[in-house]
């Protein structure tokens, strides 16, 4: 079957049928996002490759729990890959140095590849939209939310690990998420739609 | 329920994943019963899944694709083969799903009356060769508890557990059965208001076959191999 140019919940559909083709297309569109984040929260590309390729044999063997009242698949698929990454990062039980992590690499920089603009349009749109916004928060409210979210780190660790008093670190994660919420109103509105469907 | 007792001011933390455990706890049993502190958790939740569309791109090696259709192949290779092996035990299935029946029955009726001896002991052997095993948790749940009791042979056997987080309605809690290196979906599960649940294992071999049950923490429906935190495990090696 020819999947090129079906949209991604059919796709999906179509690996739950066991067409290999199907996973194919979805990793042409989506192998850079899902290792971009893998990238970003393990900090090496061998261990990022391998993370990549879990989360396809996961969409391989998993496509039927995908619910698409609940998520856009690129949500989903990253998703997934922030869960498995931070669970290696865990099993590993040697984080990268977090202090020395440039914020403006993980949040700010396009990088030098970018995605084709015509077949990834919709994600370089909201891909955009959300660099915006955490663009505008203020530097120690990026730096909490990439421990915190990318690095896996709870309230404690990061307190001790930027030297702060827990309850300026609760403070900041709580700033930086309402700021995003008010940011990204309407991409969280589509989801909420969705989830209460 | 008044204002006051909403957990609001730790929804983004806790969409986050960086509460500390104590109050994770606090949260997962406030929005268990708080229709709006949950519908703000998923706001923020979304929120959070956004944020890692911000990532700068970067560009996996040329041989990944490949990589990952060799992996695919072998996947169906073994797959095929496993449906093979299962075809002749299928069409014993009436009167397996009758002793199945029987036997579920037995288990939930002495899954309470060995609750209560499991509190010191990893296993304990209970009647006919059944078997109960305490499950550790971890400080992902550092309130929660449970255990597997199987039969003599391990055909069939139950998890069940207690005061396990509430989660929001985008995860799922999983069991998996562990053996090597490889893992099989127990089943999916959630937890009513005060954390606990029962439910039976499903498993393609018997689960005396298995190394150890873990319980993680999926996005709902399940994955297909662990990728969240784990909350409870146990050893089933020689128990």
């Amino acid at each position: 079957m020819k999947s090129d140019g079906l949209d991604d919940i059919l796709l999906v559909k179509l690996i739950a049928a066991a067409h290999t083709d199907a996973l194919e297309q979805l990793y042409d569109r989506y192998n850079r996002l899902v290792f971009s984040v893998a990238l970003a929260i393990l900090g090496d590309r061998s261990v990022a490759e391998e993370a990549t390729l879990d989360v396809f044999v996961h969409v391989w063997r998993g496509a039927k729990t995908y619910h698409p009242d609940r998520a856009k698949v690129n949500t989903w698929l990253v998703a997934i890959t922030r869960h498995h990454a931070i669970d290696i990062l865990r099993w590993q039980n040697s984080r990268p140095d977090t202090k020395s992590l440039s914020l403006d690499d993980v949040f700010l920089s396009n990088g030098p590849e970018m995605p084709d603009p015509e077949a990834h349009a919709e994600l370089s749109l909201q891909q955009a939209r959300v660099r915006e916004a955490i663009a505008q928060l203020p530097p120690e409210q990026r730096q909490v939310l990439l421990l915190a979210y990318f690095k896996g780190h709870t309230h404690q660790q990061i307190a001790k690990i930027l030297e702060k008093p827990l309850g300026t670190i609760k403070t900041r994660i709580r700033l930086a998420m309402q700021k995003l919420r008010e940011m990204l109103l309407d991409e969280v509105q589509v989801t909420d739609k969705s989830e209460g469907a | 329920m008044s204002n006051d007792l909403h957990v609001l001011e730790s929804l983004p933390a806790y969409a986050l994943g960086s509460l500390d455990g104590e109050e994770a706890q606090v949260v997962s049993e406030h929005i268990a019963g708080c229709y709006l502190c949950r519908q703000e958790l998923n706001a923020f939740q979304a929120v959070a899944d956004q944020s890692l569309l911000a990532v700068p791109e970067a560009r996996p090696s040329g041989d990944l694709r490949p990589r990952l259709m060799e992996r695919i192949q072998s996947l169906n290779v073994k797959q095929s083969a496993q449906t093979v092996r299962r075809r002749f035990p299928g069409r014993l299935m009436p009167v397996g799903a009758l002793v199945s029946l029987a036997l579920i029955v037995v288990l939930a009726v002495s899954n309470f009356l060995l609750w209560q001896r499991l509190n010191n002991s990893e296993v304990l052997a209970g009647p006919l060769g059944m078997r109960a095993i305490a499950l550790q948790h971890t400080s992902a749940a550092p309130s929660g508890s449970g255990f597997v009791i199987m039969g003599a042979d391990g055909r069939n056997g139950v998890l069940v557990v207690d005061k396990l987080p509430i989660l929001a309605e985008t995860r799922e809690y999983q069991i998996w059965l562990v053996r090597d290196s490889s893992y099989t979906d127990g089943s999916v599960f959630s937890v009513d208001e005060y954390g606990y649940r029962g439910v039976r294992l499903r498993a393609p071999d018997s689960l005396l076959s298995y190394s150890a049950v873990w319980v993680t923490i999926e996005p709902a429906g399940g994955s297909p191999e662990p990728t969240g935190e784990r909350v409870l495990s146990g050893s089933l090696f020689n128990p």
